[in-house]
C-alpha cells in the first residue's frame, strides 16, 4: 500500500468525524465544505512528519481542530453566531424530522460554549477516552473530568432552557 | 432531553456521513491549488484597501503647491503620514492573523496563540480606528484646499454640512467599533484564563 493509499484509508475511517468537527466550527454548508479541505489538505501535507507516537486518530483530531480554530482566524468568523438552520450536515444524511430537531438542539447548545469546552465536548461525543482527550488538548485528565462535568452541567442547563 | 440522547443524536449523524463518503485521490489532487487560491483572495481585499490608500497619498503630494496656509500645509503632511500607516497598520495585524502555526500542537496551545493574536489584532484595530478619525477631520479641512479655488472655509454650507455629518458618523461608528470589540476582547480574555499555563 503506499502513502497515498495509506492515508486515505485512514481519511476514510475518520471521515465522519471531520466533518462533524467542521460543521461545530463553522456557520453554513459552503464553509464547512472549506473547512473540511482545509484540513485533508493539512493532514496530507503534516502526514510524512506524523511519528506514530499517539494513534492516527488522536493525530486526526488534534490537526482537524488545530485547523478548525485556523479557519476561524483567516475567515475573521465570530466565534458564537452561528444561525441554526443552516447548520445541519447534509439534510439527505439526517431524513427524520425528530433527529433533525435533535441536531439543532444539539448544534445551538454546543455554540453557547467557549472554545476550549467546544473542543473538549466535540471529544466526549465522538467517544473518546479521557485520556485522548487529555492529550489531544493539552490538559491533564483530572482536569477533563472536571471541565467534562461543568460542561454537562452548561449543556444540561441550555437544553432545559431551549426546550422549555 | 438528557445529554445521552445528545451523543446517541452526534453518533446517528456519523453514520450516516459515512455513507456519503466523498473523498478520493482526484479531490486530494486539486486541493492544493484551491487552498492557495483561497489565501490569495484574503489578501488581495487588503491590498485594495492599500492601493486607495496609497493613490490618495500621491494625490495629495502631488497637489501640495496648492496648499497655501500653514493649517492647509500641516494637514497635507499629517494625511499623508496617515494614509501611509493605515494600510500598515492594517496590513501587520491581518499578516500576524494568516500566520500558519504549527498543526499537530496540542489544542489548549492552539487557543492561547489564538487568543493572544485575536487580543493584539483587537488593540491594532483600535488604534487603526483612531487614526482613521483624525484622517476624516482632517480631510474635512484638507478638501477646501485640495478642490476648490475659492476658500471653502468662507462657505457656511460646508461647515453646516460637514462637521454635523462627520460628527454623527463618527459616533455612531465608534459606538459601533467599541460593543464589536469589547465583546471579543472579553471572549479572549476568558478564554486565556481557563487554558492551562
Amino acid at each position: 500500500m503506499d502513502k497515498k493509499e495509506k492515508f486515505i484509508t485512514a481519511l476514510k475511517a475518520n471521515e465522519a468525524s471531520i466533518y462533524k468537527i467542521a460543521s461545530v466550527y463553522t456557520s453554513d454548508a459552503e464553509d464547512r465544505n472549506d473547512l473540511v479541505q482545509e484540513i485533508i489538505y493539512q493532514l496530507w501535507k503534516s502526514f510524512d512528519t506524523f511519528s506514530h507516537k499517539s494513534s492516527i486518530t488522536t493525530w486526526i483530531y488534534r490537526v482537524a481542530m488545530n485547523v478548525a480554530i485556523y479557519h476561524l482566524k483567516t475567515a475573521k468568523r465570530k466565534v458564537q453566531t452561528v444561525t441554526i438552520d443552516d447548520q445541519v450536515l447534509n439534510l439527505n444524511e439526517v431524513e427524520h424530522a425528530d433527529q433533525e430537531a435533535r441536531w439543532h438542539l444539539l448544534r445551538h447548545s454546543i455554540d453557547q460554549l467557549n472554545l476550549l469546552d467546544k473542543g473538549i465536548v466535540i471529544l466526549y461525543l465522538e467517544d473518546r477516552s479521557y485520556e485522548e482527550i487529555a492529550e489531544i488538548i493539552g490538559i491533564s485528565s483530572s482536569n477533563v473530568g472536571t471541565k467534562l462535568s461543568r460542561i454537562k452541567e452548561k449543556l444540561r442547563q441550555q437544553i432545559s432552557k431551549q426546550v422549555s | 432531553m438528557e445529554l445521552d440522547d445528545l451523543k446517541r443524536t452526534w453518533q446517528e449523524s456519523k453514520s450516516q456521513v459515512q455513507s456519503n463518503s466523498s473523498i478520493n485521490i482526484e479531490m486530494m489532487e486539486k486541493m492544493k491549488d484551491k487552498y492557495r487560491l483561497k489565501l490569495r483572495k484574503i489578501t488581495l481585499s487588503e491590498i485594495v484597501g492599500s492601493v486607495v490608500c496609497l493613490a490618495s497619498a500621491m494625490f495629495i503630494a502631488a497637489n501640495f503647491d496648492k496648499l497655501d496656509t500653514p493649517l492647509l500645509l500641516g494637514a497635507g503632511v499629517l494625511s499623508i503620514l496617515l494614509l501611509l500607516a493605515l494600510p500598515l497598520i492594517s496590513l501587520f495585524s491581518t499578516r500576524q492573523l494568516s500566520k500558519v502555526g504549527d498543526f499537530e500542537k496540542p489544542y489548549a496551545d492552539t487557543l492561547k496563540v489564538f487568543a493572544n493574536e485575536k487580543i493584539k489584532f483587537i488593540r491594532l484595530q483600535k488604534i487603526n480606528v483612531t487614526l482613521s478619525y483624525l484622517l476624516l477631520i482632517i480631510m474635512i479641512v484638507l478638501v477646501s484646499g485640495l478642490f476648490s479655488d475659492k476658500d471653502i472655509f468662507s462657505n457656511k454650507y460646508y461647515w453646516i454640512l460637514s462637521i454635523p455629518l462627520g460628527y454623527i458618523f463618527l459616533l455612531f461608528y465608534s459606538k459601533w467599533v467599541r460593543n464589536y470589540y469589547h465583546k471579543v476582547l472579553q471572549e479572549s480574555e476568558e478564554l486565556l484564563k481557563e487554558l492551562p499555563l
